[in-house]
This record gives structure tokens, sequence and C-alpha cells, in this order.
């Protein structure tokens, strides 16, 4: 009778946040994968189902592969480089001195701006006419052409690259601060007493009890650099040539240029694929501390 | 008991999914009711515009003077600079509006493919607004088989805009600059421009669709002839890196490795070398006729613009008075309601009296015969004396036809231009796109005729 109550009293607590999970999460998705088997053009109610054709199609598409390649690299350069600064940044900021009270007070700054807003500052920054970096290129001497970082095959990605690590660094930079404040107090002070200074207590010490940190960092980088979209769209929309087309902007062109939504869904779901199975693949790979547990 | 809970939330989450299955079937039936034209209320119409530099308020006005003139018809006007956007969801749905022009960024073709669109025929041969031309008969025949497929007319043309080169009349006169004529011309003025210290061409590099318009087809068509283009918007195996496709992209590498392109040219975009071009800094630049109304506002005061076309490659049998245009169709959804209100409010607003209207307040032309006779403005007059003069009249339809082929060839003219791609290898990526359609058994292979 007891049981039934408290049975009868997590249904009435969750049931509604399980039904708006339902309607809005769970639904869309089950959806996108049913559309994933259609040929259409989300322009009618005119669907075809075609089976797995849609993934062959898009197993055979070379723009996909070549797609899913940058965001690699946006996630295995953008992400080791947000790491590393997130990490040395958070760890500088422990300090009371002016400079890192400054710089306390700006690190979140482009990560609260809009995303539009970062895209169009760096599209300045970068535009061959009037950017700032042709004015501080020629500072060191008049330049024979004006270089045009977005519009150049080989420097359009390391462009956009460095664009998502300023955007992106301060929120990394913030778990990693959190995190380090999280070390106890007492811990650092044995170490000290231990005769652990500088990079060999940042080693011992700080990085192992930063473990589980870095583990959801990773993870949110993951996420972050395989479902990039906005930034890339914003910035050169794939171009010059393909060279930054990412998997979400190469998703956009399928369905609303192509008008092909079945293929633009079954991108989709790869992209949810690929995206869950490297983060499992992280999350197992970075199971065990291999400094071993500080306790 | 965390077995009877989960089985207890299993059930909450199917009552949710058949909730949302409900939403579904609802919106579906709504669409079925209002489908086929359906007669709902036979005096309402919701007309959905793109609003660009024009903006909506012509049409607002000219439903206002149609209610008034029809008592009983309501007629709501709506617009959005990326309407195709609010239009999507519309037509999925089954709910899109009676009239529309849907913008440049709608799939029109997808939509014909899918029998949303309704043939104009029966309509069109009916009476004019006048009451006494047949409707057909008021348009410009080259406008009209723009919208044509299968040998019906979907698409409607409203204003049509004529693509060439700008230059600026006072700055021309300034330096004693003659208007190049051939591309032999071209050349030897580019060297005088560069040597004068201002760029003598500039072009939007961010959206390479410009250069296609401006440099490849002129030429490609001056040197094979109209033929050339049709050939290659055909689909014709080899077309696309045909002896004049190969020469139009030689050319614009000659341009580019004499450096008589504005340098940083590829990473601006439309309003940006519109601007280096007004500002004095680029002498000439590929456009077509909306460049006044998109760069009023900002024009430097002194600027002037004057329409040229693209010199003609030298000794190429095309006719040197070949012109390009472009339409910007409206349409009428088949499952939009009040299809004969639709046609009779657009036999309005394509009535001679308003599109002489549109052409003096929005400085644009129209596909109405006669429309040119209104009071044009004077960055209009050549470029509607030339359309009126040509005997070769074409439009580049392939991107609209086939999206993905279209966004490929803008791809490889970027490469072009910045270098990373020779002609040869230009011409040959077209091909191999080409080809790619032609395999492509799901959508239909448009071929042009004369």
């Amino acid at each position: 009778m007891r049981n039934r109550g408290r049975t009868a009293f997590i249904i009435t607590y969750l049931a509604p946040a399980v039904l708006i999970y339902a309607v809005f999460v769970i639904w869309p998705v089950l959806q996108a994968f049913g559309f994933s088997m259609f040929k259409w053009s989300g322009l009618s109610q005119n669907k075809k189902f075609v089976g797995f054709d849609n993934f062959k199609q898009l197993f055979h598409d070379k723009i996909f592969w070549v797609s899913l390649l940058h965001n690699a690299w946006i996630f295995l350069f953008g992400g080791s480089i947000i790491l590393l600064v997130g990490l040395g940044i958070a760890h500088a900021m422990q300090g009371e001195g002016k400079f890192t009270k400054a710089l306390r007070s700006v690190y979140l700054f482009p990560n609260i701006m809009s995303l539009v807003v970062v895209a169009v500052l760096w599209q300045f920054i970068y535009n061959p006419r009037m950017g700032l970096l042709n004015s501080f290129i020629e500072l060191f001497g008049k330049q024979k052409q004006r270089f045009d970082m977005l519009g150049t095959p080989g420097t359009a990605l390391p462009g956009v690259i460095i664009t998502f690590i300023w955007y992106a660094a301060g929120f990394y930079i913030m778990l990693f601060a959190a995190g380090i404040r999280q070390i106890p107090e007492e811990v650092v002070e044995a170490s000290k007493l231990d005769g652990a200074q500088g990079f060999v207590r940042f080693k011992k010490i700080t990085l192992p009890l930063l473990w589980s940190v870095g583990r959801i960092s990773l993870v949110y980088l993951v996420i972050n650099t395989l479902n990039v979209f906005a930034l890339v769209f914003l910035m050169t929309t794939g171009g010059p040539d393909r060279k930054t087309e990412v998997m979400l902007t190469y998703l956009y062109e399928q369905a609303f240029v192509n008008s092909d939504y079945g293929a633009a869904t079954a991108l989709a779901v790869a992209n949810f694929v690929i995206v869950m199975a490297v983060s499992g693949l992280i999350l197992r790979i970075t199971r065990k501390n291999p400094v071993g547990e500080v306790r | 008991m965390i077995k009877r809970t989960f089985a207890a939330l299993a059930v909450l989450a199917a009552i949710g999914f058949s909730v949302v299955g409900c939403g579904d079937g609802g919106s579906s039936k709504t669409s079925d009711n209002s489908g086929g034209g359906g007669t709902a209320n036979g005096k309402d119409l919701e007309v959905i515009s793109f609003s660009g530099g024009y903006g909506i308020d012509f049409f607002e006005k000219a439903a206002k003077e149609y209610e008034a003139k029809h008592p009983g018809t309501h007629i709501t006007v709506s617009g959005s600079p990326r309407s195709w956007e609010q239009l999507r969801p519309r037509f999925a749905n089954g709910t899109p509006p009676g009239l529309t022009w849907p913008g440049w960024g709608m799939d029109y073709w997808a939509l014909i493919y899918d029998n949303q669109v309704l043939p104009f025929d029966d309509a069109l041969a009916t009476p004019a607004a006048d009451g006494k031309t047949v409707w057909k008969d008021t348009f410009e025949p080259s406008m009209l088989k723009l919208g044509q497929y299968n040998g019906k007319q979907y698409e409607m043309p409203y204003h049509y805009n004529v693509l060439g080169w700008w230059y600026d009349p006072g700055v021309f006169k300034k330096h004693g600059w003659t208007v190049p004529k051939t591309f032999d011309e071209l050349l030897a003025l580019s060297a005088k421009i560069k040597a004068a210290g201002i760029a003598p061409i500039t072009y939007q590099g961010k959206y390479p669709a410009y250069m296609i318009q401006g440099f490849l087809f002129p030429w490609a068509g001056s040197i094979g002839g109209i033929e050339a283009l049709d050939d290659a918007q055909s689909l014709k195996p080899g077309a696309w890196k045909s002896p004049a496709f190969l020469k139009a992209a030689q050319m614009i590498k000659q341009l580019n490795d004499a450096g008589f392109f504005e340098d940083g040219a590829n990473g601006i975009d439309h309003t940006e070398s519109q601007m280096e071009f007004l500002q004095g800094k680029a002498a000439m630049i590929p456009c077509g006729t909306w460049l006044f109304s998109e760069m009023s506002k900002t024009m430097p005061p002194g600027a002037g613009m004057a329409f040229m076309l693209p010199p003609v490659a030298d000794g190429g049998k095309g006719d040197p008075g070949m012109i390009q245009i472009g339409i910007e169709p409206w349409i009428i959804p088949t499952k939009g309601s009040n299809h004969d209100l639709a046609i009779d409010f657009y036999k309005y607003m394509t009535s001679l009296e308003k599109a002489k209207q549109f052409v003096e307040e929005k400085g644009t032309l129209m596909a109405v015969k006669g429309s040119d006779t209104a009071k044009l403005p004077e960055h209009l007059k050549e470029p509607a004396r030339l359309f009126r003069e040509s005997k070769a009249v074409y439009a580049i339809e392939y991107d609209q036809w086939y999206a993905k082929f279209g966004d490929e060839v803008k791809n490889a003219m970027t490469s072009l231009l910045n270098g990373s791609k020779t002609p040869e290898e230009f011409v040959q990526t077209c091909e191999d796109e080409a080809e790619k359609i032609r395999q492509d058994k799901s959508k239909p292979i448009h071929v042009m005729t004369r």
C-alpha cells in the first residue's frame, strides 16, 4: 500500500518531464530515423520509401567523407589547443595578481557572445580588403598580394579553427578552473610538504585530480566539433570549393538547397551515430586515470 | 517496484507519442481540406512574397486596389527576406498560400516535379486584365519560356533582370577611357586602368555565381555561340568541356594572371565588392540590373553606374548583342486556396498599367510587353535598349534545374579564380559533375530548344 503511494508520487512528479521529453526530443529523433528511409523533397507530402538507399548513397558520397575529415581536423587541432589553453589558463588563474583578476573577468567573454557576432567579427578580421589581419601583415612590409585567409584553400579551415578556439576556449577554462578549485587544499599542502613543486605538482596532483573534468571536456568537444554548423556556415558556407565543408553544412545543403530531405536526415542519423560512438569510445579509453586514483 | 515505475513511465511515454501522432493526423486532415484549390471562402487570398530590395509595399497597394474594385474579396500580403524558409513547412504541410513569389532560395523545380505548382496554361488563354488581349500575349515570350516544363507554364515571370557589367561613366570620362567592346580592348584598357592605380575589375568572390554569370557564360557564348550555352545547360556530353568553355575559362585565368582582378576579390561578398566599385577602387564589375536598388542607399556622393555588355571574345561566332536575363517567378501552389482569385489578382498585377508603375516605382524592368515605355530610370535605359535589340537572349537555368550540379560548378569557379584549378581542370570538373547528373535517373534532364 505504502509502495503504491510512493509509485504514484514518483509518476506524478516525473510525468510532465517525461511527456515533454518524449514529445520534443524522442519523437523528433524517431521521426528523423524514419525520414532517412524515404526519398523526400521536404516540399510536399509525397514520400517514397527507399529503405537504406539514402545510407548507401551517403556511404559512397565523397563530400560526406571530406566533411567528416574536416570535422575531425577541427576536433583534433581545435580540441587539443582548447584543452591545452584551457588547462593552462585555468591553472594560471588560480593566483591573486592583477593580471589574473583581469583574465578572470574576460576569459568567458567570447563564449557569451552570439555565434553570429563572432562569425561576423572574425570575417572582418580576415577580410582581405579591410581586415585587421592584412593591416597587421602590412606592418612588416607591403605584400605582393593581400592575404585571403578564408578564400585560400589551404588556410580557410585553419581560419575557422582559430575562430572556433577563440570562441569556445572560455567554456573549457571555466570547467578546468572549477575543477582546480575543487582540489582539496590539504592535498595541495601535503604535496608541497613532500617537496612537489611546479610541473611535478601539476603532473602528480592537479592533472590526476582533474581527470574527470578532462573526460567531460573531451566529450563536450566531440559534441561541439562534430556538430559545428553556424560558425562555418556564416564564415565560409563550406567553401572555398568545400575546403571547410563540415557534416552539418552539407546536411543543410542537402535539405535546403538540393531538396533531398531523405539524404539530409540520413546524414543526421549518421552524425548522431558518429557522435555517440566517438563519445562512448573516449569515455571508455579514458575510463582509467593513468596516474591512478588520488585519494 | 522499480519495474512497475518503469512500466508506468513507458505508458506515459506511449500516451505522449499518441498525442503527437494525433497532432500529425490533425494537420494532414486540415491540409486535405484546403488542398486542390479548395473553396473554403472563394473571396480570400493569401499572398506571400519575397521581401528584398523592392519590398512588398507595391503588392500590398495592389491588393488594396483590387479589393476596392472587387468588393467582398480579401487579400492578405505578407513577406520576408527569407520567404522560402517560411514557405517550406507550408508546402510540406500541404497548406501553402494561394499565390507566391517564393524568392531566390526556393527550389522551384523540386516543387514542380512534386506536382505542387499549378500550370497557368488555361488561364493564359483567357483575356488579360484589359479584357481584350489574350493574357499570354501580354508577356515577353522569351521570359514565359523560362517557366515552362514539359510544354506547360508553371512559373510566371514578373520583373526581370538583365545581367552584364557596370562601369562608372564619370570615372571613365575623367581618365579618357572608352568602354571596351572586345576582349583585346579589355586587356588594353585594363593595363591603363591598372597603371592609374585602380583595379580594372572586381567581383563578388564569395558568391561564384556572379563570375559564372559575368565571365564564363558570356565568353563561352561569345566564342561558341548561344548553342554552346544551350548544349551545356542541356547537359549534352562534352558540352561543359567544349572549346568554347575551355577558352572562356582561359580568358578568366588570363585576366587573373595579369592582375586585372581586384586583389582580394575572392574573399569579399556582393555588397563589399559593389562598394569597392562605387568608391572608385575598381573600374568595372559584373552584376544584374538590381545593382542600383541594392546599392542606392549606400552609394557614395558623385558615384555613377552605367551598364555595358561583357566584352566579346575576338573572332568568336556568338552574336555580339547576346544578352543574359533572369526572371523572378511567381507561382500558384496546387494546394493553395482559390486558384481563380489568385489568377485574377496576378492578372491585375501584370496589367500594363501596374507593370509600368512597378518599373517607375521600383526601378526594374518588367516582363510585360510595352512596360518599357514607362519613364525608365537612367541606369535601366541601356539594358532595356540592349534587350529590345538583342536577337540572342538566354538565361542561366541549369543551377536551378540541378542545384547540386550548380554548386559544383560554383565551387570549381572558386578554384579557378584562386588558382587551385587550371582551366583544363575546371572544365573537366564541370563535365564530370554533368555526367553525374546524366547518370542520376531520379530527376528529369531539361533540353533547351530555340
